[in-house]
């Protein structure tokens, strides 16, 4: 019997599928090409835009349908909001909550035999039921990029965002398996390792001292780093400004294995727009920690999220933005034009800014945006840097990939084989967000 | 502590303090919180929860929330309707706006809340028998003053913009503008965004440094 898996939203989701897909191949199922030749359709739902849900519903209405000419069963999990999951009973054959995965083959067993509400267990201890979950192991997409998930859900209540409400509160995988796991797939010859968690950096906090801290994972991680041949890149992504401390950036500064890669979300640089989105940090406790990330890891690349054109924002608001921009010398901005999400607080607001309002605003961060990324890549013109080669660029006759501070390289080469591995490439031109190598004869890694 | 995934804890008793407002006790099941944390309440069969402050003090035997009906909203009004008897199911404390242990020894608090915002500062008084504070509370009508009597009379002053019965006639920011407010103060602001706005400008204007105000706005 053959599944086909459709994965919507972030790399939090993307990492939940791989475990899926586990699952069901350890169920005997096999992996299709397309849905048509599926019995078996899922999807990993996102909740953090309408356009997501959307999407769930028009194909759930097309697989419903070819229900009347083949054998198919439907499921949905992931990131959905208790509204949605009422409605989702009704349409799915199969919903379930992502901690509930070591139970899915059952449930497939089941199924035809009860309802889907009645072969959901009874409720479960969430922190067991996580648990369970994370023992799944995954089957990792790549052979040389991996995503490691170390802590589930969110505390922080932003009210732009839905996930508190999809995912529930904060619960961190213990360390000995995230360990286990990211030594193993250093072993394996894995180049990229990205640990994930919703608030990535408050990982520990849950447990109140009897688990160690995210600056004490980092510092383990480093020293596996150490004692392996292997080279690889250690990452992680979604921080809190809240939860940033000085000790992750020394961690940081003191493993070659930890990338010098740091994705701190702004969100905004006004304070008043930070209360109302609930942020719970001011700009100026973000600027002290950018002052000592700078101080600590001078060679770090800073990536960062803004929202603009959020409820009320006003001229002067937006403003402090364009200045914290132009302030904080970003490498990379995620700028995304505020849109209502379903289940979030800010979701019963007037959304009363208008389309082209933040389209100039999006257009104006750009600009400031890429004045400083041109400058800084074309300060590497001429250096020689670590690249990990990742796939065909859309240019004919390229590879591309990313230095350990994810800034984008593309690589005059046909030559597939070196994708997936570390090498060394001479700096040979800047654009404004990504420069341009050549490989120098030595492959560092591979 | 562990928890199950969806938790009950049975209603000891409910107070309406107004037409629309009231506070739902139920039993605290070793639930564990620092007051000014919040927590996810839901009726016992329903799909939705809502976030509301803890109104009780943290070595109550009970946890107790304030509660503004929501004309049409999917959770207060069916909350309004549970008795004595019945469950809400309750997930675990959470939040930041908190006061420090430190701070409590030492420094004079302000606390500034509009409508069921006092919640918060309630638990924090009322854990915290020691702590030197002033409350502000702003709201229309006098009769939104909710449980007063729980604060000696000189730590807490009533804002009333729509009656004449409160200690100030007007709104917070006006009375605000005629104070000088102690440099060193903590202050502590909870209730509608405008508000917390308006009177972060005012503290700004009075030199209150950023890392003395926190806020907790009510959506």
């Amino acid at each position: 019997m053959k599944y086909y898996l459709l994965t919507l939203g972030c790399q939090m989701n993307l990492s939940d599928s791989e475990r899926v897909a586990s699952v069901l191949n350890a169920a005997g199922y096999t992996k299709a090409d397309n849905e048509e030749d599926a019995n078996l359709i899922g999807i990993l739902a996102c909740s953090v835009r309408q356009k997501a849900i959307d999407k769930v519903y028009n194909k759930i209405f097309t697989w419903n349908k070819w229900k009347n000419k083949k054998n198919l069963i439907t499921f949905i999990s992931g990131c959905v909001l208790p509204a949605d999951k009422e409605r989702f009973l009704k349409l799915f054959d199969i919903v379930f909550a992502m901690p509930e995965l070591p139970q899915f083959p059952k449930m497939l067993t089941e199924y035809g035999i009860t309802s889907p509400m009645a072969i959901v267990p009874e409720p479960n201890n969430p922190i067991d039921e996580i648990q369970l979950f994370w023992d799944v192991k995954p089957k990792y997409d790549s052979s040389f990029e991996a995503f490691v998930p170390i802590q589930n859900g969110c505390n922080k209540f932003c009210t732009y965002c839905a996930v508190p409400y999809t995912r529930g509160r904060e619960v961190s995988r213990p360390s000995d398996e995230i360990l286990t796991e990211v030594k193993s797939l250093a072993e394996k010859g894995y180049k990229s390792i990205t640990l994930l968690g919703q608030n990535v950096n408050s990982y520990g906090l849950d447990k109140h001292g009897e688990e160690i801290t995210f600056a004490e994972l980092l510092e383990k991680i480093g020293e596996i780093g150490e004692a392996i041949n292997n080279e690889f890149w250690v990452y992680f992504t979604s921080p809190h400004p809240m939860d940033m401390t000085d000790d992750i950036f020394h961690i940081i500064a003191k493993y070659k294995c930890l990338g010098k890669q740091i994705h701190f979300p702004l969100q905004s640089g006004d304070e008043k727009v930070l209360i109302k989105m609930n942020r719970k940090h001011s700009v100026e406790k973000y600027r002290e920690t950018m002052q000592s990330l700078r101080r600590i890891l001078p060679q770090a690349t800073v990536f960062t999220d803004i929202i603009v054109g959020f409820t009320d924002e006003t001229e002067e608001q937006f403003e402090n933005t364009r200045k914290a921009m132009a302030e904080f010398k970003y490498n990379m901005a995620y700028i995304a034009m505020y849109s209502p999400r379903p289940g979030a607080t800010s979701y019963k607001w007037e959304d009363n800014i208008t389309l082209d309002e933040k389209k100039r605003r999006y257009a104006v961060l750009s600009e400031e945006l890429q004045k400083h990324t041109y400058e800084y890549n074309k300060s590497l013109i001429g250096k020689t840097l670590k690249v990990l080669v990742r796939e065909q660029d859309r240019k004919p006759g390229y590879l591309s990939g990313h230095t350990d501070g994810k800034i984008v390289v593309r690589l005059a080469s046909d030559n597939k084989e070196l994708i997936g591995q570390i090498v060394e490439l001479k700096i040979t031109s800047a654009a404004r967000f990504s420069i341009e190598g050549e490989l120098v004869e030595k492959t560092v890694s591979c | 502590m562990k928890r199950n995934r969806i938790n009950y804890h049975e209603i000891l008793e409910i107070r309406h303090l107004t037409e629309s407002t009231f506070i739902i006790r139920f039993e605290k099941n070793g639930l564990k919180f620092k007051a000014g944390q919040h927590i996810c309440v839901g009726p016992p069969d329903g799909v939705h929860s809502r976030e509301y402050s803890i109104y009780s003090a943290e070595n109550d035997p009970y946890i107790e929330i304030l509660v503004k009906e929501v004309q049409n909203g999917l959770v207060t009004p069916v909350l309004k309707k549970l008795k004595v008897g019945q469950s809400v199911v309750v997930e675990e404390p959470v939040g930041y706006f908190t006061v420090k242990e430190e701070k409590v020894q030492s420094n004079n608090f302000l606390f500034i809340a509009t409508g069921t915002g006092i919640s918060p500062f309630h638990s924090i008084v009322k854990s915290n028998p020691q702590i030197k504070y002033q409350i502000l509370h702003g709201v229309r009508n006098a009769v939104e003053s909710y449980e007063k009597n729980e604060y000696p009379e000189n730590n807490y002053i009533l804002c009333s913009s729509r009656d004449k019965s409160g200690d100030y006639t007007g709104r917070i920011t006006n009375y605000l503008q005629d104070v000088t407010i102690d440099k060193d103060s903590e202050v502590y602001l909870c209730g509608n965004c405008n508000m917390i706005h308006d009177v972060y400008d005012i503290l700004e204007a009075q030199g209150i440094p950023n890392s003395q105000i926190h806020a907790e706005v009510y959506f």
